[in-house]
């Protein structure tokens, strides 16, 4: 269990991530989703204790009932691997081209729960079968390089599944992935979250892979959350304006020509700024298309989970 | 396959001469070592003694091999010596950072400040002449150019995706420093390791030659030279052998580690 209150994550005068609260109990499946610099990897690598050093990190954080704001790199480490545990976006940069990936599985194990190297590897070979990596036995005395990229996600995971996490943070874990291998590496992270009872924080922008994965769905923008609530719910009936232009901006294969007339890809009219300019009330004034006076200035309240000064007059986004 | 550099096959190639001859000399020289025939001394090459006696009728080849294996080992046993201590002195910098690796840079920067002669004849100023006070001050001379090099690149390999997802298993940094940066290092310190080789065999010559190093009645390059020194219009090939096996020990380490740092830095050979 994983409860986050009113995390910010502030680089000087730049908030990354202002102040996000998330619970995460066991065996949940929740998706972040959001553009780039949207905070939420930052997020998630405040959730290990993992912001770079430059950061700021404030609010609470507890993880299974023990206070993590302040806690020393110590502490972190005791808690890294054993409660929760992450994958990244390039499986082969994560891999260690020198080690072999039997290895890279087995090290954890030795350090978490001092087990001998072949009991170790006895665990790694399992943790491969598991992840459903073909010839399991052979692969354990590989390099990277020997192997595909879905093979090394696969790797990755097993090693962020060896000391049994209670939540496993993925943050874009198919983006180098092509689609077919994205598609089963997203299955894979379902069917071991619920075989395990694990959580999974399944960060990314890929918003199908989101929807096949996941049961609740937080949407973040400029660091904020804007709008969170069951996955279907979400994006077939989504509340918040950015959340709307973001699933309209979707390419759908039936949605680029309508009446017999090419449309163009909806997209949401400029670009993030950058996080210093950030606007100090709502992130999304600015951009929004039904922007209210006050949206710029004060923050918008929470209404049915989404956060927006519209829905709170009653509007409609 | 690349073609292999020439630096790197000639300098091979060098040390391989010397390597094979230091190792002969363990179980096979010529003549026995220190054997004296003072009626043959300062005989010319012939069948018996191939390059001929010295001032005391010594077999020069006989000298020569045994001085390369003296020469070696205490190159071995130096460079490791310092090379182990300043690599680990690099990656815990590394790992660290802050104060302490502050301290040993530091630390290095005022021990470059010493030359490596002067610091041996300090030694000996102490602690008396000796092999072992000139393995020290070989070995105290390697551990600030092995920490630098080890440092700078543990510092390039903590920012890999992979050392952050060594964190992320939990790993402390000393563990990560092991299983990660060490493995990741390895090729700049080898490199490092066979240049320092070439310096190490130029001191301990140097250091034999003031008397410092190696001691009678073992043999060495640099003692060879000293005794050469004043019989020069007598017999001049007794200090051209000992230079010239000096010459070609140095240039072969030298070379290979060249050779070693063109195929295992990519800069460098895509600068080629």
């Amino acid at each position: 269990m994983i409860e986050v209150s009113n995390l910010s994550v502030t680089f000087g005068q730049a908030q990354a991530v202002r102040d996000a609260s998330l619970t995460i109990p066991p065996g949940a499946r929740i998706g972040i989703v959001g553009e780039s610099g949207s905070g939420k990897s930052m997020l998630g690598l405040a959730l290990m204790g993992m912001a770079p050093d430059a950061a700021q990190v404030t609010g609470s954080l507890i993880v299974d009932g023990a206070e993590m704001s302040g806690a020393s790199e110590r502490d972190w480490r005791r808690l890294r691997a054993r409660h929760i545990a992450m994958i990244f976006q390039e499986p082969m940069a994560a891999l260690n081209p020198l080690v072999r990936v039997g290895d890279t599985v087995a090290e954890p194990l030795r350090i978490h729960e001092g087990l001998s190297r072949d009991a170790a590897l006895d665990r790694a070979l399992a943790l491969f079968k598991e992840v459903g990596l073909p010839n399991p036995e052979a692969r354990l005395r590989q390099f990277p390089h020997e192997i595909s990229g879905g093979q090394r996600q696969r790797v990755l995971i097993a090693l962020a599944l060896a000391c049994n996490p209670g939540l496993l943070i993925a943050d874009e874990p198919t983006t180098a992935l092509d689609a077919n291998v994205a598609l089963r590496v997203t299955e894979l992270l379902t069917d071991l979250s619920v075989r395990r009872q694990m959580s999974l924080l399944f960060i990314s922008h890929d918003l199908a892979a989101v929807a096949r994965a996941t049961t609740e769905i937080v949407v973040m923008y400029g660091g904020t959350v804007v709008e969170r609530g069951p996955t279907d719910q979400v994006l077939n009936a989504p509340r918040h304006p950015y959340t709307k232009g973001l699933l309209a901006a979707r390419p759908r294969p039936e949605g680029l020509r309508q009446g017999g007339v090419r449309r163009r890809l909806p997209t949401i009219p400029g670009t993030v700024p950058p996080l210093e300019k950030l606007p100090p009330g709502c992130r999304f004034a600015g951009r929004c298309p039904v922007e209210l006076p006050q949206c710029a200035a004060t923050r918008p309240p929470v209404v049915d989970n989404a956060v927006c000064h519209l829905l709170a007059e009653g509007g409609a986004a | 396959m690349r073609r292999l550099p020439a630096n790197l096959i000639i300098g091979g190639v060098l040390v391989a001469i010397v390597v094979g001859v230091a190792a002969l000399s363990l179980v096979w020289t010529p003549h026995p070592e220190n054997a004296m025939n003072i009626r043959g001394k300062f005989a010319g090459p012939s069948a018996t003694y191939w390059l001929g006696t010295d001032q005391l009728g010594r077999d020069l080849v006989t000298q020569l091999m045994a001085s390369a294996r003296n020469s070696m080992a205490v190159a071995l046993i130096a460079v490791l010596l310092g090379g182990s201590i300043g690599t680990v002195l690099g990656l815990l910098a590394s790992a660290i950072g802050g104060w302490v690796e502050d301290l040993v840079m530091r630390f290095a920067d005022i021990s470059f400040a010493f030359p490596t002669l002067l610091f041996a004849i300090m030694l000996a100023a102490v602690f008396g002449p000796s092999l072992q006070n000139a393995i020290l001050a070989i070995a105290f001379i390697n551990v600030p150019v092995f920490a630098r090099v080890a440092r700078a690149s543990a510092n390039q390999i903590w920012t890999r995706e992979y050392v952050f997802a060594a964190r992320a298993a939990g790993m402390g940094r000393f563990a990560i420093s092991r299983d990660h940066i060490l493995p990741n290092i390895a090729a700049p310190v080898i490199v490092q390791a066979t240049i320092e080789f070439a310096v190490a065999i130029l001191a301990e010559a140097a250091l034999s030659y003031l008397g410092l190093g190696v001691q009678p009645p073992e043999s060495s390059w640099g003692r060879m030279l000293s005794e050469a020194q004043t019989l020069m219009y007598l017999a001049p090939q007794l200090a051209i052998w000992p230079g010239l096996c000096i010459v070609t020990a140095v240039l072969g380490f030298g070379l290979l580690g060249d050779g070693l740092r063109d195929i295992t830095d990519p800069r460098l050979a895509r600068e080629r």
